[in-house]
């Protein structure tokens, strides 16, 4: 792995105020916003749930490619729930559309999960949850492609960074995507923004209560948590600004973090 | 005591591989320094239990491999179906992830708490990752001593990720080891009774390291396959340069020159 040696970037304080984005987003409810959650299936009878959930596919090996069929099947895991009832949270009126790809046997890790982005990437969802990754390096390559793709489509996908030792893909790919890990804050709004191996964005991901397959809660702990809230607040700009690109995403992002992380100084 | 002869050398191997119970000399070690691991890192983060489930075949299964804890004896060899549970979401994903509440509902695959008649109430678990791949999970489950008990914290889960790299390597090791034994069962299965005394009598003299008994191990195995046919030899021979062009690229780390 060649890494870059870290650039030095300006005092937080240098920053402040240079870019302000609207306040309006704080309003809305992710109305019209379809958001792809590439998972382990969604519990769609979970009271948080009811409703949401617009449609689900699940995946299948088919002559060693993978096929999506609509999928009635739920959560095998209840990670995918987990993350849907965090998003549901903060964008109660976003569409959800669960691509399961947890559970099918036979399937290569990485494969499952690069169709499933591929399948989100051509229903032209807005925004993609991803908090799975591969740390096989035979990935590394296509799964840089499918993220061009998705960024030329207007797609924008979020994933769970990985603070193993280990690199995991795709979320050291900080230009294409959307990457974000944990932080013990608890407001779901109040995100915030590190500069790193990697730029991520820092949200809720401690303890974090939500929405379990049959219908119960749980306190949940990992950057895989982190990764819905940031799709959630996405859902809301993209409400009020529907036609953002991956890139004005980012930006917006990072100005709301900036001024975030003043507010708290 | 090394034979003098070539010959006799070559006899006292070829019986050395049909005879040494490769499973012990080579796994037991092994799972014994990965709970000595799992015991040390456990009183780290905390906790009473802790376990390591492994790949049990190609469609995501998983198998717990050593445990340690009040029902370890039971856990050992219990299967999780693909996708089931906290442990076959982490090995999918690759991420690492803690539950605090595990027991407040009904939807918690509850088949291996069932199997050992265990309650667990917290999970963190984390994926083992060697070389690229996941080859398993760790995992603790709750905390020691009298309720209320505090959820694992983010410094915790991070700990447990850098202990889960030094298991991930012993595990690999001994899945390694247990392909080696595997491999080493199929050769012998055909071949003729001997004395087993004698060669374990030369065992004992033997001065040998544990290493240098695997070279020879590997020596003889890959002589074994080879002397079964040239379709045999010219697939060892690509296996084997497969192996050496794979770690010869691993080692290529940039495209500049050393200066």
């Amino acid at each position: 792995m060649i890494t870059a040696e870290r650039i030095q970037i300006p005092n937080v304080a240098d920053w402040a105020g240079l870019f302000r984005f609207d306040d309006d987003w704080r309003g809305a409810s992710g109305k019209g916003v379809s958001v792809a959650i590439i998972d382990s299936g969604i519990d769609v009878l979970h009271p948080d749930l009811v409703g949401k959930v617009a449609s689900s596919v699940e995946a299948r090996i088919e002559n060693k490619k993978v096929a999506f069929d609509p999928s009635d099947d739920g959560d095998s895991a209840g990670h995918g729930t987990a993350c849907a009832g965090i998003i549901a949270k903060i964008a109660p009126d976003a569409e959800l559309h669960s691509i399961k790809v947890l559970g099918a046997g036979g399937l290569g890790d990485g494969m499952a999960f690069m169709a499933g982005l591929e399948w989100a990437i051509k229903q032209k969802y807005r925004v993609v949850n991803l908090s799975l990754g591969t740390t096989k390096p035979q990935f590394f390559a296509p799964l840089h492609d499918l993220l061009d793709r998705a960024y030329q489509a207007g797609c924008i996908v979020v994933a769970a960074a990985n603070n193993l030792p280990q690199p995991s893909f795709p979320s050291v790919f900080s230009s294409s995507l959307i990457s974000v890990i944990k932080s013990e804050e608890t407001d779901p709004l109040n995100f915030g923004f590190h500069y790193g191996e990697v730029i991520e964005l820092t949200a809720p991901g401690v303890n974090v209560r939500t929405a379990w397959p049959g219908g119960g809660y749980r306190n949940l702990t990992g950057n895989s948590f982190a990764c819905p809230h940031i799709v959630g607040v996405i859902a809301l700009l993209l409400e009020k600004h529907p036609n953002l690109t991956p890139f004005h995403v980012k930006s917006a992002l990072h100005s709301i973090a900036m001024e975030n992380l003043n507010k708290s100084v | 005591m090394y034979p003098e002869n070539d010959g006799e050398m070559s006899e006292k191997i070829q019986r050395l591989i049909e005879t040494i119970d490769v499973a012990n000399v080579l796994t037991d070690p092994l799972t014994r320094s990965i709970e000595d691991l799992l015991r040390v890192t456990a009183a780290d983060i905390g906790s009473g239990e802790a376990s390591v489930l492994v790949r049990d075949g190609d469609e995501g299964d998983l198998r717990f491999l050593a445990a340690i804890g009040k029902v370890a004896e039971q856990l050992v060899n219990i299967k999780v179906p693909a996708g089931k549970g906290i442990a076959g979401f982490v090995l999918s994903s690759g991420q690492p992830m803690a539950v605090s509440n595990v027991e407040e509902d009904s939807a918690f695959y509850k088949e291996v708490d069932k199997a050992t008649g265990y309650s667990t109430e917290m999970i963190l678990a984390t994926p083992l990752q060697h070389d690229g791949e996941t080859i398993g999970v760790l995992e603790y489950i709750n905390r020691k001593g009298d309720p209320p008990h505090t959820p694992f914290t983010p410094d915790e889960m991070d700990r447990a990720g850098r202990f889960a790299s030094a298991i991930a390597s012993l595990v690999y090791a001994y899945e390694s080891a247990k392909l080696f034994r595997d491999l080493g069962d199929k050769l012998v299965e055909d071949n003729e009774k001997f004395n087993i005394d004698e060669i374990r009598t030369w065992l004992a003299e033997f001065r040998g390291g544990a290493e240098h008994r695997e070279m020879m191990d590997l020596a003889v195995m890959v002589r074994e396959i080879a002397g079964r046919g040239e379709a045999e030899r010219q697939m060892c021979r690509e296996l084997l340069e497969s192996v050496m062009r794979y770690t010869d690229s691993r080692n290529e780390g940039s495209f500049l020159g050393t200066e």
